[in-house]
Protein backbone atom coordinates (compact mmCIF):
# COMPACT_ATOMS: atom_id res chain seq x y z
CA UNK A 1 0.00 0.00 0.00
CA UNK A 2 2.96 1.93 0.82
CA UNK A 3 4.33 1.21 -2.77
CA UNK A 4 1.32 2.13 -4.27
CA UNK A 5 1.27 5.56 -2.50
CA UNK A 6 4.60 6.41 -3.13
CA UNK A 7 3.93 5.76 -7.12
CA UNK A 8 1.16 8.18 -7.04
CA UNK A 9 2.76 10.39 -5.61
CA UNK A 10 5.75 10.56 -7.81
CA UNK A 11 3.72 10.23 -10.92
CA UNK A 12 2.56 13.87 -11.01
CA UNK A 13 6.36 14.87 -10.13
CA UNK A 14 7.73 12.98 -12.93
CA UNK A 15 5.14 14.58 -15.50
CA UNK A 16 6.22 18.21 -14.40
CA UNK A 17 9.65 17.17 -14.72
CA UNK A 18 8.86 16.03 -18.37
CA UNK A 19 6.80 18.91 -18.97
CA UNK A 20 9.14 21.20 -18.11
CA UNK A 21 11.90 19.49 -20.13
CA UNK A 22 9.53 19.60 -22.97
CA UNK A 23 9.92 23.24 -23.17
CA UNK A 24 13.63 23.74 -22.21
CA UNK A 25 15.81 25.61 -25.23
CA UNK A 26 17.47 22.72 -27.35
CA UNK A 27 21.16 22.88 -25.46
CA UNK A 28 24.04 24.91 -27.05
CA UNK A 29 26.35 23.14 -29.50
CA UNK A 30 29.13 21.52 -27.97
CA UNK A 31 31.99 23.81 -27.25
CA UNK A 32 35.00 22.98 -29.77
CA UNK A 33 38.34 24.91 -29.89
CA UNK A 34 38.72 27.19 -32.53
CA UNK A 35 41.18 25.20 -35.63
CA UNK A 36 44.27 25.91 -35.77
CA UNK A 37 46.43 25.05 -38.50
CA UNK A 38 49.40 23.80 -37.17
CA UNK A 39 52.73 24.64 -39.74
CA UNK A 40 54.18 22.02 -42.29
CA UNK A 41 57.52 21.89 -41.86
CA UNK A 42 59.66 22.50 -45.39
CA UNK A 43 59.71 19.48 -47.28
CA UNK A 44 60.87 18.69 -51.37
CA UNK A 45 58.03 18.45 -53.37
CA UNK A 46 59.63 17.79 -56.56
CA UNK A 47 62.71 18.04 -58.66
CA UNK A 48 64.13 18.83 -62.18
CA UNK A 49 66.97 18.84 -64.02
CA UNK A 50 67.86 21.38 -67.11
CA UNK A 51 70.53 23.51 -68.63
CA UNK A 52 68.49 26.90 -68.71
CA UNK A 53 66.18 28.55 -65.91
CA UNK A 54 63.82 30.62 -66.27
CA UNK A 55 63.08 33.74 -64.15
CA UNK A 56 60.53 32.00 -61.85
CA UNK A 57 63.45 29.47 -61.43
CA UNK A 58 62.27 26.62 -63.36
CA UNK A 59 64.09 24.59 -65.81
CA UNK A 60 62.92 26.12 -69.48
CA UNK A 61 63.26 22.67 -70.06
CA UNK A 62 63.57 19.10 -68.18
CA UNK A 63 66.55 16.89 -69.59
CA UNK A 64 68.63 14.14 -68.68
CA UNK A 65 71.54 14.24 -70.68
CA UNK A 66 73.99 17.28 -71.10
CA UNK A 67 76.64 18.56 -73.24
CA UNK A 68 80.24 18.95 -71.92
CA UNK A 69 79.20 22.85 -71.96
CA UNK A 70 76.48 22.92 -70.12
CA UNK A 71 75.61 24.94 -66.82
CA UNK A 72 73.39 21.68 -64.75
CA UNK A 73 70.17 23.20 -62.76
CA UNK A 74 68.78 21.22 -60.07
CA UNK A 75 65.15 22.83 -59.80
CA UNK A 76 63.63 21.67 -56.10
CA UNK A 77 60.13 23.04 -54.99
CA UNK A 78 59.61 22.92 -51.99
CA UNK A 79 56.38 22.89 -49.77
CA UNK A 80 55.62 23.72 -46.22
CA UNK A 81 56.71 26.69 -44.20
CA UNK A 82 59.61 27.50 -41.72
CA UNK A 83 63.25 28.17 -41.86
CA UNK A 84 65.06 24.97 -44.10
CA UNK A 85 68.46 24.31 -45.05
CA UNK A 86 68.72 22.28 -48.63
CA UNK A 87 71.89 20.98 -49.65
CA UNK A 88 72.70 19.75 -53.10
CA UNK A 89 75.51 16.93 -53.37
CA UNK A 90 76.68 16.37 -56.81
CA UNK A 91 78.38 13.41 -57.80
CA UNK A 92 80.16 11.55 -60.62
CA UNK A 93 79.29 7.76 -60.70
CA UNK A 94 81.67 5.35 -62.39
CA UNK A 95 80.79 1.69 -61.63
CA UNK A 96 81.13 1.46 -57.59
CA UNK A 97 82.48 4.77 -57.24
CA UNK A 98 81.70 8.35 -56.83
CA UNK A 99 83.47 11.32 -56.42
CA UNK A 100 81.92 14.53 -55.25
CA UNK A 101 81.52 17.33 -57.90
CA UNK A 102 80.56 19.74 -55.48
CA UNK A 103 78.55 20.88 -52.22
CA UNK A 104 76.39 23.66 -51.87
CA UNK A 105 73.48 24.77 -49.30
CA UNK A 106 70.70 26.86 -49.55
CA UNK A 107 69.02 28.26 -46.32
CA UNK A 108 66.21 30.69 -46.40
CA UNK A 109 62.93 31.10 -44.16
CA UNK A 110 59.53 29.44 -46.10
CA UNK A 111 56.15 31.75 -46.16
CA UNK A 112 54.80 29.51 -48.85
CA UNK A 113 55.88 26.73 -51.38
CA UNK A 114 59.27 27.69 -52.87
CA UNK A 115 61.56 27.18 -56.19
CA UNK A 116 65.11 26.71 -55.77
CA UNK A 117 67.55 26.56 -57.65
CA UNK A 118 71.07 24.61 -57.83
CA UNK A 119 73.63 24.73 -60.51
CA UNK A 120 77.01 23.72 -61.54
CA UNK A 121 79.33 24.55 -64.14
CA UNK A 122 82.86 23.33 -65.60
CA UNK A 123 84.37 25.63 -67.79
CA UNK A 124 86.67 22.91 -69.19
CA UNK A 125 84.14 20.65 -69.79
CA UNK A 126 82.21 18.14 -68.21
CA UNK A 127 83.84 14.51 -68.35
CA UNK A 128 81.41 11.88 -70.18
CA UNK A 129 79.80 9.61 -67.96
CA UNK A 130 77.28 8.97 -65.39
CA UNK A 131 76.16 12.15 -62.26
CA UNK A 132 73.72 12.15 -59.66
CA UNK A 133 72.51 14.97 -57.61
CA UNK A 134 70.96 13.87 -54.12
CA UNK A 135 69.32 16.61 -52.15
CA UNK A 136 68.85 16.97 -48.41
CA UNK A 137 66.79 18.92 -45.93
CA UNK A 138 68.34 19.92 -42.73
CA UNK A 139 70.44 17.35 -41.22
CA UNK A 140 69.49 14.43 -43.08
CA UNK A 141 72.05 11.93 -44.22
CA UNK A 142 69.21 10.14 -46.39
CA UNK A 143 68.34 12.39 -49.35
CA UNK A 144 65.14 13.80 -49.80
CA UNK A 145 65.47 13.14 -53.73
CA UNK A 146 67.59 11.71 -55.90
CA UNK A 147 68.11 12.55 -59.75
CA UNK A 148 70.52 10.80 -61.71
CA UNK A 149 72.00 12.27 -65.38
CA UNK A 150 74.55 11.81 -68.02
CA UNK A 151 77.28 14.06 -69.67
CA UNK A 152 78.44 13.29 -73.42
CA UNK B 1 83.27 25.71 -56.79
CA UNK B 2 85.46 22.82 -56.64
CA UNK B 3 86.57 20.40 -53.53
CA UNK B 4 89.92 19.50 -54.20
CA UNK B 5 88.81 17.38 -51.07
CA UNK B 6 88.56 14.01 -52.26
CA UNK B 7 91.45 11.57 -52.45
CA UNK B 8 93.02 11.70 -55.44
CA UNK B 9 92.07 8.83 -57.62
CA UNK B 10 93.86 7.92 -60.76
CA UNK B 11 90.24 6.89 -62.30
CA UNK B 12 88.23 9.36 -61.48
CA UNK B 13 88.60 12.79 -63.33
CA UNK B 14 89.57 15.89 -61.97
CA UNK B 15 86.66 18.39 -60.52
CA UNK B 16 88.75 21.08 -59.11
CA UNK B 17 87.35 23.72 -61.01
CA UNK B 18 83.31 23.16 -60.92
CA UNK B 19 81.71 26.33 -59.72
CA UNK B 20 78.31 25.94 -57.90
CA UNK B 21 75.52 28.08 -56.93
CA UNK B 22 71.85 28.01 -55.51
CA UNK B 23 69.17 30.77 -55.15
CA UNK B 24 65.38 30.16 -54.32
CA UNK B 25 62.35 32.20 -54.39
CA UNK B 26 61.81 32.53 -51.06
CA UNK B 27 63.04 36.01 -49.60
CA UNK B 28 66.10 36.44 -47.64
CA UNK B 29 67.81 33.02 -49.25
CA UNK B 30 71.42 32.30 -48.59
CA UNK B 31 73.66 30.24 -50.58
CA UNK B 32 77.18 28.88 -49.23
CA UNK B 33 79.14 26.06 -51.21
CA UNK B 34 80.57 23.63 -48.82
CA UNK B 35 84.67 22.61 -48.41
CA UNK B 36 85.84 20.26 -46.48
CA UNK B 37 89.60 21.18 -45.26
CA UNK B 38 92.25 18.73 -45.89
CA UNK B 39 95.34 18.61 -44.85
CA UNK B 40 97.44 21.40 -45.16
CA UNK B 41 95.16 23.73 -45.91
CA UNK B 42 94.78 27.39 -44.64
CA UNK B 43 91.81 29.92 -44.74
CA UNK B 44 93.79 31.89 -47.20
CA UNK B 45 94.55 28.86 -49.14
CA UNK B 46 90.83 27.79 -49.59
CA UNK B 47 90.05 32.07 -50.22
CA UNK B 48 92.67 31.81 -52.66
CA UNK B 49 90.95 28.52 -54.22
CA UNK B 50 87.36 30.44 -54.14
CA UNK B 51 87.48 33.80 -54.41
CA UNK B 52 91.05 34.03 -56.21
CA UNK B 53 92.06 36.22 -53.22
CA UNK B 54 94.00 34.79 -50.13
CA UNK B 55 93.27 38.20 -48.59
CA UNK B 56 89.28 37.46 -48.39
CA UNK B 57 89.74 34.74 -45.72
CA UNK B 58 88.02 36.61 -43.23
CA UNK B 59 85.08 36.51 -45.44
CA UNK B 60 85.49 32.47 -44.74
CA UNK B 61 86.10 32.51 -40.96
CA UNK B 62 83.30 35.28 -40.50
CA UNK B 63 80.56 32.59 -42.40
CA UNK B 64 81.86 30.14 -39.82
CA UNK B 65 82.43 31.50 -36.57
CA UNK B 66 79.73 28.86 -35.34
CA UNK B 67 82.80 26.23 -35.36
CA UNK B 68 86.10 28.25 -35.68
CA UNK B 69 87.57 30.68 -32.64
CA UNK B 70 91.02 31.13 -34.47
CA UNK B 71 91.36 31.84 -38.07
CA UNK B 72 94.67 29.59 -37.67
CA UNK B 73 93.04 26.72 -35.98
CA UNK B 74 91.13 24.93 -39.30
CA UNK B 75 91.09 20.78 -38.69
CA UNK B 76 90.97 18.25 -41.86
CA UNK B 77 87.01 17.38 -42.15
CA UNK B 78 86.20 20.42 -40.96
CA UNK B 79 82.96 21.39 -43.80
CA UNK B 80 82.91 25.06 -44.10
CA UNK B 81 80.50 27.35 -45.55
CA UNK B 82 82.09 29.41 -48.31
CA UNK B 83 79.95 32.51 -48.85
CA UNK B 84 79.61 33.73 -52.01
CA UNK B 85 82.47 36.29 -53.58
CA UNK B 86 80.58 39.95 -52.61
Amino acid sequence: MKKITAIMLALPVMAGALACKKNEPPPPPPVTAPATTLPVPVSVSGISLGNAIGEDKRVTASLEAFGAKDTIYAVVETAGTGHAKLRALWSFVKGEKTAKVDETMLEFDSAAPAVNEFHIAKPSGWPKGDYKVEIFLGDATVPAATKTFKVG
Amino acid sequence: MANGQDKKDDDMPDFSDVQGGASSTAPAAAAYEIYEVKSGDSLSRIAKHFYGSGNLWKTIFEANTDILKDPNKIFPGQKLKIPPKS
